[in-house]
């Protein structure tokens, strides 16, 4: 580890004789700075170009958005608000047009309290989402004197009109009013296909039930019976309209046939308009209190705060102090890789002879030479010595040093084990005939 | 631009007003942003009191050479010409094989004023070692922001091969001195020159006896001898590929320069004339007709700069860069690596060439991997391991027997040994007037 250290002011007594070559033979290399690091007026002018592209992008796609935004959206059906072919903002702008006073309610509390400000009010519902329980459903019922429900299902038809069920799908190629409803007869016809409700008991079409009037209108001959594309039902005080389908309100379709004069007919009626759309608002709570009703109010601010703590922490880390070093890097090859990579060549082709024959070469070369023998001695002359110096027969040392194949792996690590042997043990002779023993 | 850790901490502190004075949602969120706000102003504040980085002078003072291990000291004088107190770490961008460490320096400047930055310098590689940028990181003076500009201030260090063999030099030294004033205990060789006559003392050669001196002087007279002097000595590195191998974590070419300087320090002592050149298709380095202290560290100034380059030397044009050189019969030393037939056999088709002018010693450094791999046998792998050093080593000793074949001597040895020995060998062959 060296040692840095920035000298004091005291210490900086060599400042002044700074910037000369001194008695050591130092070079000096005196230089204005010149930073590298542009500035940010620089930096800003080189990224201008990219700034300004990205400022036009994003411009040019707020735009499309807006141009394009309109038509492609399809937001919830039947909302007031809703200008896709699925909402009901047509009808509502045409109501509003008309004189009608149209109160949006988001809640049943809501459309409870606007059906009560209100003289004479027509409440409109539509709840495809199943938002409302039974109990809600019943209390709707009752808010207003009439009650325009489009698409109801099953447990709204159970609340509103037990005795309408649902009747499939009409087959009929066009759909004619045939009922005495003034907005139906107006309306003439209603666009064809779509869903039917079906009149369960009896035949009360022209109202001859003792206190409910369910009146059938835009009739549909099926195989099941007569099913209708509209139902409405009197009893005392109270007007249900049940509309199967939603064609008749929805922008796409409220053009054709008799739609709209169906759709302005039934909700006109009154001065006052409820649109009511259920919501998450109406879903009953119950149980213990949420998890996000138990936290309290600083805990989103305070994970806010430490996110931008740790992308601050991130900055300070991760800031490069200059840019990086460059250096030629030196190669760097381990001579004794070719060593190796014949081995391993060996060991993959199992070449036990040739890899044991070169231990052989190795080991007569190294005999030859201990035994004193003449660089040209033959291999018959090198057998004959070791056999001789190290009292072993000649045939034995022969197999050793010359014939012997081995057969398998475990042979050839036995071979060269007695090849050492071999070897030490000549080596072990020679010293101790020369000098004694001094090889311990 | 960045941020400090303070200013992270600062950050981070904000939790506690949110927690205090923050029971519902909007009021804290109320308290985060002004937190926010709190901090940035700030931190603004403090990067507009810090000094620019940029309104710096500097200087270094930096010594020209080094000698590979050993510590420099790399000075920096920074002078403040801005108009505000600089408070800043200072990195100065040494290139790693400088061996600069630590590198950050913290200073702090009043204006007008220069501090001095020292590091300590302990390179780790041959060759030219670089600096060219000095980073400034300038804070403020709450530490919250700072301001950072890389500054050019170059400056290099030339990192000189660390010629440890040294250490055997003064023991050749001294054997090169007894082969100085022998008499006739020493054969007389072709080479050997005579040097002085002298009254005989016992134990003298009889047959040193010069009878014409002893005639005239009526005493006996022996003739001395000392070493012939002024021969050429030409070392030739090859910095071919096979240099860049490495040899117990040495590059070849690193055990060949410290060969060549305890042969070059030896020789010029001795009296001959030492040139040196490094060769493997053109001349990476030379230096040649200079003497005695110069010679030496001309050679480690040329060497600092050679790396080995990855391609095959041309040996066919080597007896014309060693005619360049002298058209005396000299020594040339070719230290290369003696390895295989086939990698040889450029070296061995122009070693007649050489061996009909000159006396030639080829040194190659031996890998004490291979004859440690020959005894240990104990597994398959081990066998195969052995099988395949033994035929490496006999490659080498193949070669070899060529090399002397052709009239040359081989000199191999571990990276340790090889300097010793090459330099053994040259008081040999000048002991026995070969040269």
């Amino acid at each position: 580890m060296t040692v840095t250290s920035a000298k004091r002011p005291g210490q900086a007594g060599r400042t002044d004789a700074a910037g000369r070559t001194d008695a050591a033979g130092r070079t000096d290399a005196a230089a204005d700075a010149v930073s590298t690091t542009p500035t940010v007026r620089a930096a800003g002018r080189k990224a201008l170009f990219w700034v300004v592209a990205g400022v036009g992008a994003v411009l040019v796609s707020i735009a499309a958005t807006l141009i394009a935004g309109g038509t492609s959206a399809a937001g919830p059906p039947l909302a007031a608000d809703n200008p896709a072919p699925v909402g009901g903002m047509a009808l509502v702008e045409v109501l509003r047009q008309q004189g009608v006073t149209v109160t949006v309610a988001d809640s049943l509390n809501e459309a409870r309290s606007a059906a009560s400000a209100a003289d004479n009010p027509t409440v409109f519902f539509y709840g495809a989402d199943g938002y409302l329980d039974d109990d809600q459903l019943r209390d709707l019922a009752g808010i207003a004197p009439r009650l325009v429900v489009a698409d109801p299902d099953f447990a709204q038809l159970q609340a509103f009109a037990p005795l309408v069920g649902s009747g499939g799908v009409s087959s009929a190629d066009e759909l004619s009013a045939q009922c005495d409803v003034p907005a139906a007869v107006r309306a003439e016809s209603v666009s064809p296909g779509g869903a039917t409700l079906g009149i369960e008991v009896g035949d009360d079409v022209d109202g001859q039930g003792s206190d409910v009037d369910l009146i059938g209108c835009f009739p549909t001959e099926g195989n099941s019976g007569t099913t209708y594309a509209m139902v409405q039902q009197v009893t005392a005080g109270e007007q249900v309209t049940l509309v199967a389908g939603t064609a008749v309100f929805s922008n796409e379709t409220i053009t054709s046939d008799g739609n709209g004069a169906l759709a302005l007919g039934l909700l006109g009626e009154s001065d006052t308009l409820v649109w009511y759309l259920p919501t998450l608002a109406d879903v009953a709570v119950a149980g213990p209190p949420s998890l996000g009703e138990l936290t309290p109010g600083w805990v989103t601010p305070v994970l806010l705060l430490l996110v931008l703590a740790v992308i601050a922490a991130a900055i300070w880390r991760g800031r490069r102090f200059g840019p990086l070093v460059a250096e030629n890097l030196p190669v760097t090859v381990k001579a004794s890789e070719t060593m190796e990579g014949r081995a391993r060549l060996y060991a993959r082709s199992s070449a036990r002879l040739r890899a044991i024959d070169a231990l052989r070469i190795g080991t007569v070369q190294r005999l030859a030479t201990q035994l004193g023998l003449a660089r040209s001695a033959g291999l018959d002359e090198v057998v004959g010595a070791v056999a001789a110096l190290t009292d072993r027969p000649v045939s034995e040392v022969r197999r050793i040093l010359v014939d012997e194949a081995p057969e398998g792996d475990r042979a050839l690590v036995a071979l060269s084990d007695r090849l050492a042997e071999l070897e030490r043990q000549a080596v072990r002779a020679t010293t101790g005939t020369a000098h004694g023993r001094m090889d311990t | 631009m960045t941020f400090t850790g303070r200013y992270v901490a600062l950050l981070a502190i904000g939790v506690v007003p949110i927690v205090l004075f923050g029971p519902s949602m909007g009021e804290a969120a109320v308290v985060l942003g002004g937190w926010l706000l709190l901090t940035i102003v700030l931190g603004v504040v403090d990067l507009a009191l810090a000094a620019s980085p940029r309104r710096l002078s500097l200087a270094r003072s930096l010594p020209s050479r080094v000698r590979l291990g050993e510590t420099v000291a790399s000075e920096l004088y920074l002078t403040n010409t801005g108009r505000r107190m600089l408070r800043a770490v200072v990195r100065d961008g040494w290139q790693p094989p400088a061996g600069a460490g630590d590198n950050r320096t913290r200073v702090r400047i009043p204006t007008g004023e220069r501090r001095l930055v020292t590091l300590a310098l302990t390179p780790f590689r041959r060759g030219e070692r670089r600096v060219e940028q000095v980073t400034v990181r300038s804070f403020g003076p709450l530490g919250l922001w700072a301001r950072q500009a890389t500054l050019t201030a170059p400056g290099q260090i030339r990192v000189l091969p660390p010629f440890l063999a040294r250490k055997h030099l003064p023991s050749r030294i001294a054997r090169l001195k007894e082969l100085d004033g022998l008499t006739s205990v020493m054969v007389r060789g072709q080479g050997t020159e005579f040097d002085s006559l002298r009254e005989y003392v016992r134990g003298d050669d009889v047959r040193s006896i010069d009878w014409r001196a002893t005639a005239r002087r009526n005493d006996v007279m022996v003739r001395t001898w000392r070493p012939e002097r002024d021969r050429r000595v030409v070392i030739l590195v090859d910095t071919g590929r096979t240099s860049a191998a490495r040899v117990d974590d040495e590059p070849r070419l690193d055990t060949a320069f410290e060969a060549s300087l305890l042969l070059a320090a030896l020789a010029s002592r001795a009296g001959d004339r030492v040139d040196f050149v490094a060769w493997d298709r053109r001349v990476r380095g030379r230096v040649q007709g200079t003497q005695g202290a110069e010679l030496l560290s001309r050679m480690v100034d040329t060497m600092a700069l050679i790396e080995p380059e990855l391609i095959e030397p041309d040996w066919s044009a080597v007896p014309a860069q060693v005619r360049s050189v002298t058209n005396q019969r000299a020594l040339v030393v070719l230290l290369t690596s003696v390895d295989a037939a086939g990698a040889a056999s450029g070296l061995l088709s122009v070693l007649p060439q050489l061996t009909s002018r000159h006396t030639v010693v080829v040194a190659s450094v031996t890998d004490p991997q291979a004859s440690r791999a020959v005894r240990e046998r104990s597994t398959r792998e081990e066998v195969y391991r052995a099988a395949a050093a033994e035929r490496a080593m006999l490659d080498v000793a193949r070669v070899s027997a060529a090399i002397r074949q052709l009239g040359g001597e081989v000199v191999t040895g571990s990276p340790a040994d090889l300097p010793p020995a090459l330099a053994d060998r040259y008081i040999a062959l000048k002991a026995a007037g070969r040269l």
